[in-house]
Parts: C-alpha cells; structure tokens; sequence
C-alpha cells in the first residue's frame, strides 16, 4: 500500500510541476523585464580582500553579521544575472534564426555565452548558500562579472548587426 | 466493440488522433519530430485495431499487449526527442545536460526497479496482466520521471521553450503522469477499480490530444520587444545599499 501511496503521490508532483511549468510560461509571454546592473558595484561585493580586511578588523558576530548582509545582496545581484542572461537567451533566439549567417553566429555566441553564465549563477547560488549557513567559510568566487562584461559585448555586437532588434537590449544589460 | 458510455469516450478519441496525424502531416512534423509523428500514427492505427477487435479473446490481447509496449518505447523516444530538440540551440549545455539526463534516467530505473522488486514480493502479481501493469507502472516511474527532469532543468537553466516543443511534452507529460497513477491503482487493487481507472485514463490522453493539436496549430508566442524591457532607477538603490554595507 505504502509503496502504492508513494507513486501516486510522485504522479501528482509531476502534475504539479506541469502546471507550474504552464503558469511560468504564461508569465514569461508577458513579463520581460531586463534589469539594469553595476558591474563595478558587484566586483566590489565580491572582493576578497575586501573581505579579508572586514575579518581582521571585525568581531566574529559582527564579521558573521555582515558577511550575511553581504551574502544577501550579492545573491540579488546573481539572481538580476540570471534574470537577464534568460531574457537575453530568449530576445535572441529569433536573431538565431536570421537568414544572415553573421547574425545567426553572433546570436549563437551571445546564447552560448549566456548559459554558461546562467551555469555560474547556479554555482555562485550554492557557494552564497553554504557561506550563509558558514559565514567563516571563504569559496572561491563563481566566474561571473568577467563572463557578463563579455556578454555585453558581444550582445552590443549583435546589436550593431541588427540594430532594430537587439540594438535596445544591449544598452539594457 | 466496446458497448457503454466508455464506446463514446473512445470514439472520440480515434477522431482525436486522427485529427491529430492530419496536423502533424499538413506541418510536416515529421522532419522535426519524426519518432511523435510515429507515435501518434500507430496510436490511431492501434486505437482503430482495438475498437473494432471483439475485447475477449487471444488476439486483442495480445494486440492490446503490443500496443502498450510499443506506446512505452515510442514515449519514451518522444521524451528524448524533446529533450534534444530543447538543447539544440544551446551548444554550451548540452554536454553538461546529457550527462545530468543520463544520471536522471540511471537513478529512476533503480527506483522502477524498487518499486518492481516490492510489488513482486507482495505477492500478489502472479497473473499475466497483473506483471504487465507493474512492468507499465516502473516504465511510467521512468518516463515521468525523464518529463520532470525536462522541465526542471528548463525552468533552472530558463531555457526557452518553442511553442509546439513545449506542448509536445506537456501533453505526454499529463498523460503519463495520469496513467501512472492509474496503473499504480490497478496493480495495487486489481480489477476492483479497472473501469474508473480506464476511463479516467482516457480522458487523460483525450485531453492530452487536444493539448498537442493546441500548441501545434497555436501561433508562436511572441519573444517581446526590448524596448519595452529595461526597468532603470533601481540601480541607485543596489549602489546605496552596497556602498551603506561596506563603508559602515
């Protein structure tokens, strides 16, 4: 009987998930919001150094305080990344299918791009969660602001190629 | 020929596939999705071969047999077909996908397998039908399983579904989730609730027919204008909150 429960109950979360997957969907149609970012500002939230000098001068409560408060903005800005890699991956999905073979290239390098930066923002996810829980605890930063850098480029690129589709994205991001 | 309200519920349904086939036929769906196109064609083939074979005897057994299997092995063609199809623009995920995908499916036939094992040791499915719905039921565990992994990953990764891709896999998502269920209470309980389940069964796939006929014939959904994206003002909030943090 239990394990009977088990798999009806496994049938109901994959429904779940569908709908979720449906309202989600909807949502993407009509939400599409890319959000400004300081890139400067964010290199300075994930200085090391800076964090360095914080632990030396600081208490341990105090240095845990903060570290926190630092965590849960940088998790913001993370999550304003992957935010705005999805919208990108989806603006310039339609550029991919440019009959121009130098637009289609370039969209195929911008969305490229762009996943490995949504991959990092998963791996910068984690590690803000495990410094959270241990704020002592120093990991090693995800690869982020270098690759976003590049994929503005690279989305100011395609932008000069087709200046009527992407051209406001890239002065977006 | 089946003779009660249920004759209705599946007439409907052959109409349904055979809606459906002359939809993926007039878009020409098999170039992209040639294993679905299979899929619905020997659905409505087999659905025709069932309604009009008398329902006791040898040969709509083992028709019926036949059916479920190859239904299973084109389902869970379909679901990697998806799969391939959802990953295709994106060359920098794949290889990660993949192996994630391979892991996914290793894991869910271990627990197919539990679910076997248990079931089996209960006792109770000595009779040919009844070791066939444990053997449909950890299939089913598999191919749910594979669909959820679909979209988890689509969701984590934000990875755009096409319009008819995602109809494609929601409908085969609803069905095998409904029909898992079903299966699990047929198994579990026998004969008992055979009829309700069935019909609900069904109407899960009578539904999920209409769900793959909505997305193909559905316009795409539009990816927006950027012009209307950026949001700016926020920016001198997120510089306020980080410069009060690190010079306090």
């Amino acid at each position: 009987m239990t394990i009977t429960i088990l798999v009806i109950a496994f049938a109901l979360c994959a429904i779940a998930l569908l709908s979720t997957a449906v309202r989600a969907r909807r949502n993407h149609a009509v939400i599409q919001a890319v959000r400004p970012l300081d890139l400067n500002a964010f290199r300075m939230l994930m200085d090391r150094d800076d964090e360095l000098f914080l632990r030396d001068h600081l208490s341990h409560e105090s240095f845990s305080h903060l570290k926190r408060r630092r965590i849960r903005v940088t998790w913001k800005y993370v999550s304003r990344i992957a935010g705005n890699t999805s919208v990108v991956v989806r603006l310039c999905e339609n550029a991919r299918q440019s009959n121009d073979p130098e637009v289609a290239q370039a969209a195929s390098e911008v969305i490229n791009l762009a996943t490995q930066i949504r991959t990092q923002c998963l791996v910068a996810f984690a590690k803000l969660s495990v410094e959270f829980v241990v704020p002592s605890m120093q990991l090693t930063p995800a690869v982020l602001e270098s690759k976003y850098q590049s994929l503005r480029e690279n989305v100011s690129k395609l932008g000069s190629l087709q200046p009527q589709n992407v051209a406001p994205l890239a002065s977006a991001i | 020929m089946p003779h009660d309200s249920f004759s209705l519920i599946w007439s409907l349904q052959i109409l349904l596939k055979a809606a459906l086939v002359v939809v993926l036929v007039s878009k020409k769906m098999w170039r992209k999705f040639p294993v679905f196109m299979a899929y619905a064609t020997f659905n409505l083939i087999f659905g025709i071969l069932l309604y009009v074979l008398p329902a006791r005897g040898h040969v709509y057994y083992y028709a019926y047999c036949l059916e479920m299997g190859a239904s299973l092995i084109l389902g869970f063609g379909v679901t990697y077909e998806v799969f391939r199809y959802l990953l295709s623009p994106y060359a920098a995920l794949r290889q990660l996908a993949s192996s994630v995908f391979k892991w996914a499916a290793i894991v869910l036939v271990l627990l197919a397998l539990v679910v076997l094992y248990v079931q089996y040791s209960l006792g109770q499915n000595t009779k040919h039908f009844q070791a066939f719905l444990v053997v449909e039921e950890v299939s089913r565990i598999v191919e749910v399983g594979l669909l959820m992994f679909l979209f988890a990953f689509a969701g984590v990764f934000g990875l755009h579904w096409r319009q008819y891709v995602f109809g494609i896999a929601l409908g085969l998502g609803i069905f095998t989730a409904v029909e898992l269920a079903g299966v699990a209470i047929r198994a579990y309980f026998g004969d008992a609730l055979g009829y309700g389940v069935a019909v609900l069964s069904m109407i899960a796939f009578n539904f999920s027919l209409l769900i793959w006929m909505g997305y193909l014939m559905a316009p795409e959904l539009s990816a927006g204008r950027p012009e209307e994206a950026p949001h700016r003002g926020q920016l001198e909030q997120w510089n306020q909150a980080v410069m009060e943090l690190i010079y306090q």
